[in-house]
């Protein structure tokens, strides 16, 4: 126990000595307080030039019919409010010539209420002008339409504009709402325990093909070597989740209102404490299985450069659970069969559990069962591990084969 | 203190490496563990060293069987290598508290070797910007900057220049004063010929010779004189056939009996221009060579 504390503090001190472990935490922690303080930094910029007023990009409306002309401009003034909206009588040619010289945006030229040209300079990805356009000209067309029916004009105004009364009562989760800090929790837990996974096994494989094993290996037991190591990196991973979420949050506050109008990033830091102590555990067990994992193979490895082909199959491994995951997180359906088994076992329940715990609701004990048996396997796996370590240290030459070692293992 | 090792015996899958050995060390004493590659030298040494446990047998520390937390042992593997990218002190430190001392007198004792060694200027730099002499100074510093009781050393002279053999020797002599048992392998026999006092040849697994140096030596048949001579001729025309080369220009005369050799030694200063005459007696190299040679452990077979 002696030897295992004074090995942790040493491996601990790798991590925090490292110039690149504490330059990429410090860097993430720069590049978020860049990311929440970015609409301070903008709005004083904008109030530098805040005597002139803002100016709102021009969009030109042309009416082909002059007697539909006020009615139109009337609709499309109030519908796009972000925009200057001129009526106007150039030629087609002088409308492209305005937009092009960049003296207006866009400009809607209407030869009849269902049919128009829409020129815009630059058409963005996001544009909704037309639909926009499309709804009004439609309104105006089914106003027209009533009214020449007989419907008198203020009847056929509210028919088109009857409000409808609704109310959403959400039992369960609101997967809107969780979608953005559950993506960003599940990318994180995925790049921390691959990340500081293949530093165990890269570690251990240096301490062997350095020989300094040799030494180590007389001078403490493999297990407290071994759970050192993991526990180590284990907790440096965490004061990186720590320092990045925890910079997150705080510049989050001290920003929260400039921020209060955007809905993705309020909602990424509306999420519950409880979800992050679910997301401590499932990290915290997650971690470990596949740390054990990779110290036992990183054991294995004679030489360094062995390292990357010794720890495919695991990282494989990982990767499919991480892809299962996102794709039933991105299709919604979160509660699949897929998911369901996934959630048990060892290998894929840390990410998968979590998921549904974020985005659906799942019985206490279904997730219960799903941390006992990952509690149980990671026992399990660490005591293999340990075994594992003791064997695969002591073997140079070329990297043994999975069953030559199961089975010195098994006879030790 | 006596160390020993008893009818050890210990195999990796099927294949038997230790086949039953058994040798004793004294304390105050430097103990020779010699073999060829592959004789069972480190596979005894990590089971001494309680790395992996025997298949059977016991290590017995006084007729006990060793108590671990009692017994401390130091080791200077073979396969030389630290930690290439960590501050000299921090990892010397780490090894000494990973022994079991505390932190504050395992950076004393590790500075203390360090100036010992001639090696201090170097204390905060990292392992990987000294020369591979001064890197194997450093870990000479981890097997022994614990104080150990069992020290072994596992090639300690390899690689060396004469000057730090020489400050290496003087540790080594330092350790035995202080009533350590040290415990020696080596390849190099004139080196096991200077501190050992009793060795052990391990061969094929098996212990194919054991004892106290000294007599072993004088066991040996003295019925052979090294004599050398600026006349080699004359005495081949006396001796004839049994009169053969030997190293350094030497000639070597093989006798009927050992009884004979003081009238023999008599016979040719009295009739000869003799340099030098003595009985032969072998080196250790001669001994290492008839027991740890496969010939020998057939015929044991």
């Amino acid at each position: 126990m002696k030897q295992f504390g004074k090995i942790l503090k040493f491996e601990l001190k790798y991590y925090f000595k490292n110039k690149v472990f504490v330059g990429v935490t410090v860097l993430l922690v720069l590049l978020i307080a860049a990311v929440m303080f970015f609409p301070r930094f903008a709005s004083m910029l904008n109030s530098k030039n805040g005597d002139e007023p803002s100016e709102r990009s021009v969009m030109l409306i042309k009416t082909e019919s002059s007697e539909q002309e006020p009615l139109i401009s009337q609709a499309f003034t109030e519908a796009f409010v972000n925009y200057d909206v001129q009526i106007t009588q150039d030629s087609n040619d002088a409308i492209q010539e305005a937009i092009t010289s960049g003296k207006a945006e866009c400009a809607f030229v209407i030869s009849e209420l269902t049919s128009y040209i829409y020129y815009v300079g630059n058409l963005s990805m996001y544009d909704m002008n037309t639909e926009t356009a499309d709804s009004i000209l439609q309104n105006i067309y089914r106003v027209n339409a009533m009214i020449s029916g007989g419907i008198p004009a203020q009847q056929a105004g509210e028919i088109m504009s009857v409000p409808i009364e609704s109310q959403t009562q959400n039992l369960g989760k609101d997967q809107m709402q969780n979608y953005w800090y559950t993506y960003i929790m599940i990318f994180a837990l995925y790049m921390v325990i691959l990340l500081y996974g293949q530093m165990v096994a890269t570690n251990v494989a240096t301490e062997k093909s350095s020989r300094a094993m040799e030494v180590l290996i007389t001078s403490a037991k493999p297990a407290a070597m071994m759970f050192g190591k993991v526990i180590a990196s284990c907790l440096a991973g965490l004061v990186q989740l720590i320092a990045v979420f925890g910079s997150a949050i705080l510049f989050y506050s001290l920003n929260k209102d400039r921020w209060g109008d955007n809905p993705i990033v309020a909602s990424i830091f509306d999420m519950p404490p409880g979800l992050l102590v679910y997301m401590l555990v499932f990290f915290v067990l997650g971690f470990f299985i596949y740390a054990f994992l990779y110290g036992a193979i990183g054991s294995t490895a004679s030489k360094l450069e062995d390292i990357n082909t010794s720890v495919l199959p695991v990282t494989m491994l990982f990767i499919i659970a991480f892809i299962v995951v996102m794709y039933s997180f991105s299709s919604g359906n979160v509660d699949n069969t897929l998911m369901k088994i996934c959630s048990y076992i060892p290998f894929t329940s840390s990410m998968a559990m979590f998921t549904r715990i974020a985005m659906s609701t799942v019985p206490w004990y279904a997730i219960a069962a799903s941390i006992v048996i990952l509690i149980g396997s990671v026992i399990g796996i660490g005591v293999l591990s340990a075994k594992i370590y003791r064997v695969g240290v002591l073997l140079y030459g070329t990297t043994p084969k999975i069953g030559s070692i199961l089975k010195s293992v098994w006879k030790a | 203190m006596i160390l020993e090792l008893q009818n050890i015996e210990k195999s990796f899958g099927n294949k038997p490496v230790l086949k039953g050995v058994s040798f004793q060390a004294e304390s105050g004493k430097a103990f020779g563990l010699l073999g060829r590659n592959g004789a069972g030298k480190t596979t005894s040494i990590r089971i001494l060293m309680d790395v992996f446990p025997a298949n059977s047998g016991a290590v017995l520390i006084d007729g006990q069987p060793i108590n671990y937390k009692q017994i401390q042992l130091g080791y200077l593997p073979e396969e030389r290598g630290l930690y290439p990218k960590k501050i000299i002190i921090d990892q010397l430190a780490y090894f000494a508290e990973l022994k079991g001392m505390r932190h504050k007198d395992a950076v004393k004792a590790s500075d203390y070797w360090l100036e010992r060694l001639g090696m201090a200027e170097y204390r905060n730099k990292r392992l990987d910007t000294l020369s591979k002499g001064n890197q194997q100074k450093i870990q000479l510093i981890t097997a022994i900057a614990h104080n150990p009781d069992i020290v072994i050393l596992d090639e300690p002279f390899s690689g060396l220049d004469p000057v730090n053999a020489m400050l290496l020797k003087d540790v080594v002599k330092e350790q035995i004063a202080e009533n350590k048992i040290v415990l020696f392998s080596s390849h190099q026999m004139s080196y096991i010929e200077e501190f050992c006092d009793s060795i052990a040849i391990l061969n094929a697994g098996k212990v194919a010779l054991h004892g106290d140096l000294h007599t072993i030596k004088r066991n040996y048949v003295r019925d052979r004189l090294v004599v050398r001579t600026e006349y080699p001729e004359k005495l081949r025309a006396e001796f004839g056939k049994r009169c053969t080369a030997g190293e350094n220009g030497c000639l070597f005369i093989q006798l009927a009996s050992p009884e004979e050799k003081q009238a023999a030694m008599k016979h040719i200063t009295d009739s000869y221009d003799i340099d030098e005459i003595r009985v032969f007696e072998p080196s250790l190299n001669d001994i290492f060579v008839e027991y740890a040679s496969e010939a020998a452990n057939k015929e044991d077979m």
